[in-house]
């Protein structure tokens, strides 16, 4: 390996914004997982917003200044790499905005933000799969690209903020701050039960998905259940949700189940 | 092995890398390939995701995505050596390997397995995941290895040229891009699944055989399954009976 045993990085990270969290004596949230992501990814500072389909963006935290000023400016002017990122749910790195490219792609945009003080901008969609909730960007004051390390733990912070979004919704955080390292590890092993689950509750309860995703989550947090579990008995069709009330437990239709004959 | 057969694959997969192709469904022919055209009952293809954390991306059925979950999740198997050490690791008797790791080791027998190869995948000095292959024992013959190796290069390759052609910046990027799309798969196959009345394979089937009879991106199409622009019932009509060849 070139890069050494790679399964710690989480871990690391995580233990990252944990520590992050306590220093500030609050609960972990996306603020830390962006400060992390500026002080990993070695730039000057990052922001996050939050989109929709049809609206703009909300700017969630931003860790200064010039950051707050890029985030602003990409919801106002409507472009931006934030935006484009969003759109084609892909990571956009650019390294230099003073660039002709830059220039062409985002001519409102690309002299505004360099003129705030940002010369590189490097856009991660926050998503999981259709869920998506907005973006995380990182700038830096000189033109500079990202190492893999640092684009590698950028792409690891914003799947933290991810969960975090996800799980800040809630309303019920007794289980975010520590807990949400264990979410995201939980995640590593059967996860694609968790995805599996997420799209059958959202046909049992007629929502979208992320709203599923939570369905799933606070059942979980209320039976003191692991996520997986829950969604291991969904997938088996052992659980069911329905419309009117949070969950019902449902034997076996006579089918056999979707996984482990 | 079938020369003309393999040959024939090549071509197949060549041809996919020159078009517009949607990664993870390339994933999946890949791994119903070698089914077909080595010796070995299952297959499976796992990604590194940027933690480092194995990610199954494509598996012949759903019994092996299980299997190499529970690798996953175990922290244990031929999978986890061979992507650590970027070396293949061939088991040719699952039954001689227990004290090494006694829950893989248990759980692949009980499925019938007997013998495990995993190929790493490469590129240039990083390893970027590894291919299963699962078989009765005493497993692969060394042609059948060469073979799989290339076919384990051939994955390698694809997801290059995906991300050449869709200009992604580096790997890093495109992998992330394809974990979350595998993501949306699993989501869609859930809608599917309880829309439909199926099991999560049948509506793997259906998603792919939907997709490919009329000219859409797996992913894409997924997409429109999950955020509900999609008639999920005609994905009932085009299924193939199981057990077909892809």
């Amino acid at each position: 390996m070139a890069d050494g045993p790679p399964s710690r990085d989480g871990l690391r990270l995580w233990a990252m914004v944990a520590a992050h969290a306590a220093d500030r004596g609050g609960r972990v949230s996306v603020a830390d997982a962006c400060a992390v992501a500026a002080s990993a990814a070695r730039v000057s500072g990052a922001g996050l917003t939050m989109m929709t389909r049809t609206d703009s963006g909300r700017v969630v935290c931003v860790t200064d200044d010039v950051s707050a000023r890029v985030e602003e400016l990409q919801v106002t002017l409507g472009e931006g790499p934030c935006v484009d990122a969003y759109a084609s749910r892909a990571p956009v790195l650019t390294s230099d905005l003073r660039g002709q490219q830059a220039l062409r792609r985002w001519p409102a945009f690309a002299p505004a933000a360099k003129e705030a003080g940002a010369a590189a901008v490097f856009a991660f969609p926050l998503q999981m799969g259709a869920v998506r909730l907005g973006v995380m960007d990182l700038y830096h004051r000189e033109p500079r690209s990202l190492g893999s390390g640092e684009l590698r733990d950028a792409l690891v912070l914003a799947d933290t903020a991810t969960m975090l979004l996800l799980g800040g919704e809630t309303g019920s955080d007794d289980f975010l701050g520590d807990a949400s390292s264990g979410l995201l590890s939980e995640r590593e092993g059967y996860r694609a039960e968790i995805d599996q689950a997420m799209g059958m509750v959202s046909v049992q309860l007629g929502v979208n998905v992320d709203v599923a995703f939570l369905r799933l989550r606070a059942y979980a947090y209320a039976e003191d259940r692991s996520l997986t579990d829950v969604c291991r008995d969904v997938v088996a069709r052992r659980l069911r949700f329905a419309a009117d009330s949070d969950a019902e437990a449902r034997g076996d239709d006579g089918r056999a189940p979707g996984v482990g004959e | 092995m079938d020369s003309e057969r393999l040959s024939t694959t090549f071509v197949e997969l060549a041809d996919t890398l020159v078009a517009d192709f949607d990664v993870l469904d390339f994933l999946h022919l890949l791994a119903t390939r070698c089914t077909q055209l080595l010796d070995v009952s299952a297959a499976g293809v796992l990604l590194a995701d940027p933690a480092g954390h194995l990610r199954v991306m494509a598996a012949s059925s759903e019994q092996v995505r299980l299997l190499e979950l529970f690798q996953l999740q175990n922290d244990q198997g031929p999978c986890l050596d061979c992507y650590h050490t970027g070396r293949p690791v061939h088991v040719t008797d699952l039954a001689a390997v227990e004290a090494r790791w006694p829950r893989f080791t248990t759980q692949a027998r009980e499925h019938g397995y007997g013998a495990v190869m995993a190929l790493p995948m490469r590129l240039r000095d990083d390893v970027i995941g590894a291919m299963n292959l699962f078989s009765s024992a005493p497993g692969l013959d060394d042609a059948d290895i060469q073979v799989a190796q290339a076919l384990a290069d051939v994955a390698t390759i694809g997801i290059l040229q995906h991300r050449a052609q869709h200009q992604s910046d580096t790997v890093v990027t495109q992998l992330q891009t394809a974990l979350n799309s595998r993501v949306l798969i699993e989501q869609a196959k859930g809608v599917v699944a309880e829309r439909l009345r199926m099991t999560m394979d049948e509506a793997f089937t259906a998603l792919r055989a939907h997709a490919r009879g009329n000219h859409r991106h797996l992913s894409e199409l997924a997409q429109a399954v999950v955020t509900g622009t999609e008639d999920v019932t005609a994905l009932s009509e085009r299924l193939p009976r199981r057990g077909s060849s892809d």
